[in-house]
C-alpha cells in the first residue's frame, strides 16, 4: 500500500492541484448548476425545487429556440468551413510556394487577434452604411447590396464568416506541420505511379492526417461552445434576438434579468449538447483503444 | 542580490506602501455605466466633488448597464461589494434590499431631509419596509423625442405633437433625403420606442393599467394592437445602419441634422450638450408623440452595499452626502440632461429643454413609472425579446404581438 503510494510519488504530487481544481471548479460548479436549474432561482440562488419549471418556459421562449439552432447552423458551417479553408491553405503553401513564410504569417495573423476585435474590424467591414456596401457603391456601382449584417435572416452567417476567418490560420497551421511530416517516398511514390499531385493529396496524403483532423474539430468544437464575445462584438444577438448563441443567452438571462434559474437551464441545455456532439468522438476512441 | 537582500527589500517595500493603504481610508470605489461624453462629464462633477472634500475616487467605469450591473452582482457574491453603485430606481433595488445587501440610510436621510425634498413615487420605491435603500440623483424621463430644428426649418413643417403627424411629415423628410428617424435598433431601444407608443395610442390610464396595475386584459386589449401596428409602421422610417446601433451614435444623426427626430431619455441632452449645441436653437425637444402629459419617470440611484469596514462606510456617509447636496445635482445634471430628483434644486435654471419637463413633471398624474418600476428584470426581458422580435419580423402580426404581451403580464406576478 505504502510502496504503491510511493510509486511516482513526484508526478502524483503535481498533479494533486489540478485534479483538485478539476473536481471542485469544474464537475463541482457543473453539479452545482444541474441542481440551480431544477429551483426558482432569480436574482440569487434559492434552493427551493421546482421540477422541471425552468426548461418549460426555457423550451416555450422563442428566443433560446433562435439560439440553440443557431447554435448548430453556426457550429457545422464554421467547423467545415474552417477545416476546409485551412487544409486549403495548407496544401497551398506546402506545393513550395514562394514567399512561404509571409504567407504564412499573414494567413495565421487573425489567430493573434481576439474575438472582440475580430467581431469590431468585421462589424465595421460589414455595416451597410459605412463598410464594404458603401464603399463600392461610392466606387459606381449604386445598385450593389450587401446587408446581411442587419438582415435578420442572414445576420447569423456575418459570424460563421468572422469566425472562419479567425480561426482558419490555426487549422492551417496545425495541418501544414501535418503535412510536412509526411514521408519524401510517399510522395516519390506517388509520383513514380503518375498520379496527378491533387488526387495523391485527397487520397493518399490527407487520410494519414486523420488524427490531426480529430484534433481540429476538437478544438474548433470548443471555439463554437464558448463563442460569447464574437457575437457580443459583431451583432450583440441582433437584429433583434436573430443571431443569438446559447452562451449569450445564459449570461443576459444571469445578470441583466437577474433569473440564474432560466441561465442555469440554458447552461445544462448546452452541456448536453456538447455531449451529443463529442459523443461520436469518444465512441471512436475507446472503439480503437 | 542575495535571498536576504530580496526579503529586506520586499519589507521595505510592504512597509512603504502601508502609509498609502492608510490614507485610502476615505476611497469610493463606484461602480457606474456613465461613459460617454455628456454622462462622463456628469459623474465628474460628483467625483470632483469627492476629491475637493479630501477623498479619493476609483472609477469603476462599465460599457453599458448591463455589464455594470452584473460587475455589482459578481463583487458582492464575491464578497467584494464596491463602495457605491449606480442603479435604476425600481423592483430591483427592492430585492437587493430585501436580500439584506444594501446599507440602509435612514440616518442620513433625516439629516438631509430628504423624504419631504423628493416626489413621493420615488421615495415610495428608493425605501423598502420604511428604510431609505437609495440615492436619487435626477430624474429623467424616457419619452423624450430630440428633432433636428434645421430639417424641420427646410421642409416647413411643425415637429410632430402626434404619431399621426409624424406619418403626415414622414415621406416629405425622406424625399428630401433625411432618415425620418433616429433609432438605434438594439433590443432595450426599440422597446423604450413602443411604451411611448403605448402612451400615445392607449393614454395614461391604458399604460396605468398595464405597468402599475398588471392587467392581463388591458394588456393584449384593442389599445396595444393599436400600439403595435404603429410600431410596425415605423420600420419603413429608420435607415438601413441602425441594427445594433448605439443610442448615442443615433442622437449624433439628429445632432448633425441627417434624421429628424429621435425617441430617446432625456441622458440624450448630454450628448448635444457634449457636441456643443444649445437647447431650442441648434436642437429642439418636446416629448415624444403622443406623450405631451406624462413623464415616464426613470431615475438614477445610488445603492450602498453593506461594508464591513468602518473607514469604507465612514467614504460611503460622504458620499451620500454629496450626492445629495441641492447645488451639487444642479451641477450634475446640466450635464446628465435629466432634473435634479431634490425638488428643492433650482431645475429650471438648467435650459429650456429641463424647463418643459419641470413644468410637465410636477403634475403628480402625468408622473408615470418606467419599466423598472413596473416589472422585475425577468419580466422586463420577456417584453423587450417580444418587441424586438416584433419590430425585426414584419410577419407577426400586431395581435399575435399583443396576445403574447397578455401572457407575459398574465405570469408576471405568478
Amino acid at each position: 500500500m505504502i510502496h504503491a503510494l510511493k510509486r511516482n510519488l513526484t508526478s502524483k504530487a503535481v498533479l494533486t492541484p489540478t485534479i483538485v481544481a478539476m473536481t471542485v471548479c469544474f464537475y463541482g460548479c457543473m453539479a452545482w448548476t444541474i441542481y440551480v436549474s431544477f429551483t426558482r432561482s432569480g436574482m440569487l440562488p434559492n434552493y427551493d425545487l421546482v421540477g422541471l419549471a425552468q426548461y418549460d418556459r426555457l423550451w416555450s421562449a422563442e428566443r433560446w429556440h433562435v439560439s440553440f439552432s443557431n447554435m448548430f447552423i453556426f457550429g457545422v458551417l464554421f467547423i467545415t468551413g474552417a477545416l476546409a479553408l485551412g487544409t486549403f491553405l495548407a496544401v497551398l503553401i506546402d506545393t513550395k510556394v514562394r514567399m512561404e513564410g509571409a504567407f504564412r504569417t499573414i494567413f495565421l495573423y487573425p489567430l493573434s487577434m481576439s474575438f472582440i476585435v475580430t467581431g469590431l474590424a468585421w462589424r465595421w467591414f460589414l455595416e451597410p452604411t459605412e463598410g464594404l456596401q458603401s464603399f463600392v457603391r461610392s466606387l459606381g456601382w449604386e445598385s450593389f447590396e450587401f446587408r446581411w449584417l442587419v438582415d435578420p435572416d442572414m445576420a447569423i452567417y456575418t459570424i460563421v464568416i468572422a469566425a472562419i476567418w479567425q480561426g482558419s490560420g490555426l487549422i492551417m497551421a496545425i495541418m501544414l506541420a501535418g503535412l510536412r511530416s509526411i514521408d519524401r517516398d510517399v510522395w516519390k511514390a506517388t509520383k513514380m505511379d503518375g498520379i496527378p499531385t491533387w488526387r495523391a493529396y485527397v487520397s493518399v496524403i490527407l487520410p494519414q492526417l486523420r488524427p490531426l483532423v480529430i484534433t481540429c474539430v476538437v478544438l474548433l468544437a470548443i471555439t463554437v461552445v464558448k463563442s460569447f464575445d464574437l457575437v457580443v462584438a459583431l451583432t450583440n444577438g441582433g437584429p433583434g434576438f436573430s443571431s443569438d448563441l446559447p452562451a449569450k443567452f445564459v449570461v443576459d438571462a444571469a445578470f441583466e434579468r437577474a433569473n440564474i434559474g432560466q441561465a442555469s437551464a440554458a447552461a445544462v441545455m448546452m452541456l448536453m449538447a456538447v455531449i451529443a456532439a463529442l459523443a461520436p468522438y469518444f465512441y471512436l476512441v475507446r472503439k480503437r483503444s | 542580490m542575495t535571498r536576504k537582500a530580496v526579503l529586506l527589500g520586499g519589507a521595505a517595500l510592504i512597509t512603504a506602501m502601508l502609509p498609502a493603504a492608510m490614507a485610502g481610508a476615505q476611497t469610493a470605489d463606484v461602480i457606474h455605466w456613465w461613459t460617454s461624453g455628456g454622462e462622463s462629464r456628469a459623474i465628474g462633477v460628483f467625483a470632483d466633488a469627492f476629491e475637493d472634500a479630501g477623498g479619493t475616487w476609483v472609477d469603476s467605469a462599465m460599457v453599458g448597464g448591463q455589464a455594470a450591473r452584473a460587475s455589482a452582482m459578481t463583487r458582492i457574491a464575491g464578497g467584494e461589494p464596491p463602495t457605491a453603485m449606480q442603479w435604476n430606481i425600481g423592483v430591483a433595488v427592492q430585492q437587493l434590499a430585501e436580500e439584506g445587501l444594501l446599507r440602509p440610510l435612514n440616518d442620513l436621510a433625516e439629516a438631509g431631509g430628504w423624504t419631504d425634498n423628493l416626489p413621493p413615487l420615488i421615495v415610495e420605491n428608493a425605501t423598502h419596509d420604511g428604510n431609505f435603500y437609495a440615492v436619487p440623483v435626477n430624474i429623467h424621463a424616457d419619452n423624450w423625442m430630440w428633432y433636428s430644428t434645421a430639417i424641420f426649418d427646410e421642409i416647413g413643417a411643425e415637429p410632430p405633437a402626434t404619431w399621426d403627424d409624424f406619418f403626415a411629415v414622414a415621406d416629405q423628410i425622406q424625399a428630401a433625403g433625411y432618415t425620418p428617424l433616429a433609432l438605434g435598433g438594439q433590443p432595450w431601444q426599440e422597446s423604450l420606442m413602443f411604451r411611448t407608443i403605448i402612451i400615445a395610442e392607449g393614454g395614461r390610464d391604458f399604460y396605468r393599467s398595464v405597468f402599475v396595475d398588471h392587467d392581463a386584459e388591458a394588456a393584449g386589449g384593442p389599445e396595444m394592437v393599436q400600439a403595435f401596428e404603429v410600431f410596425g409602421q415605423l420600420r419603413e422610417y429608420v435607415d438601413e445602419g441602425s441594427p445594433g446601433r448605439l443610442w448615442n451614435e443615433a442622437t449624433m444623426m439628429v445632432a448633425n441634422n441627417e434624421a429628424a427626430i429621435q425617441i430617446m431619455g432625456d441622458w440624450a441632452k448630454g450628448e448635444f450638450n457634449a457636441a456643443g449645441l444649445v437647447a431650442g436653437e441648434d436642437y429642439g425637444c418636446h416629448m415624444a408623440p403622443g406623450t405631451r402629459d406624462a413623464y415616464v419617470l426613470v431615475v438614477d440611484v445610488f445603492a450602498f452595499p453593506v461594508l464591513d469596514d468602518e473607514d469604507a462606510t465612514a467614504a460611503q456617509t460622504m458620499l451620500a452626502e454629496i450626492m445629495m447636496d441641492p447645488a451639487t445635482q444642479v451641477e450634475f445634471n446640466r450635464h446628465k440632461g435629466a432634473l435634479p430628483a431634490r425638488l428643492d434644486a433650482d431645475a429650471g435654471a438648467i435650459d429650456a429643454c429641463a424647463a418643459i419637463g419641470e413644468q410637465i413633471v410636477n403634475d403628480a398624474d402625468a408622473q408615470l413609472p418606467n419599466m423598472a418600476l413596473a416589472f422585475s428584470n425577468d419580466v422586463e426581458g420577456q417584453i423587450t425579446d417580444l418587441v424586438t422580435e416584433y419590430w425585426n419580423d414584419p410577419g407577426m402580426s400586431a395581435e399575435e404581438a399583443a396576445e403574447r404581451f397578455s401572457d407575459i403580464v398574465a405570469n408576471a406576478d405568478s
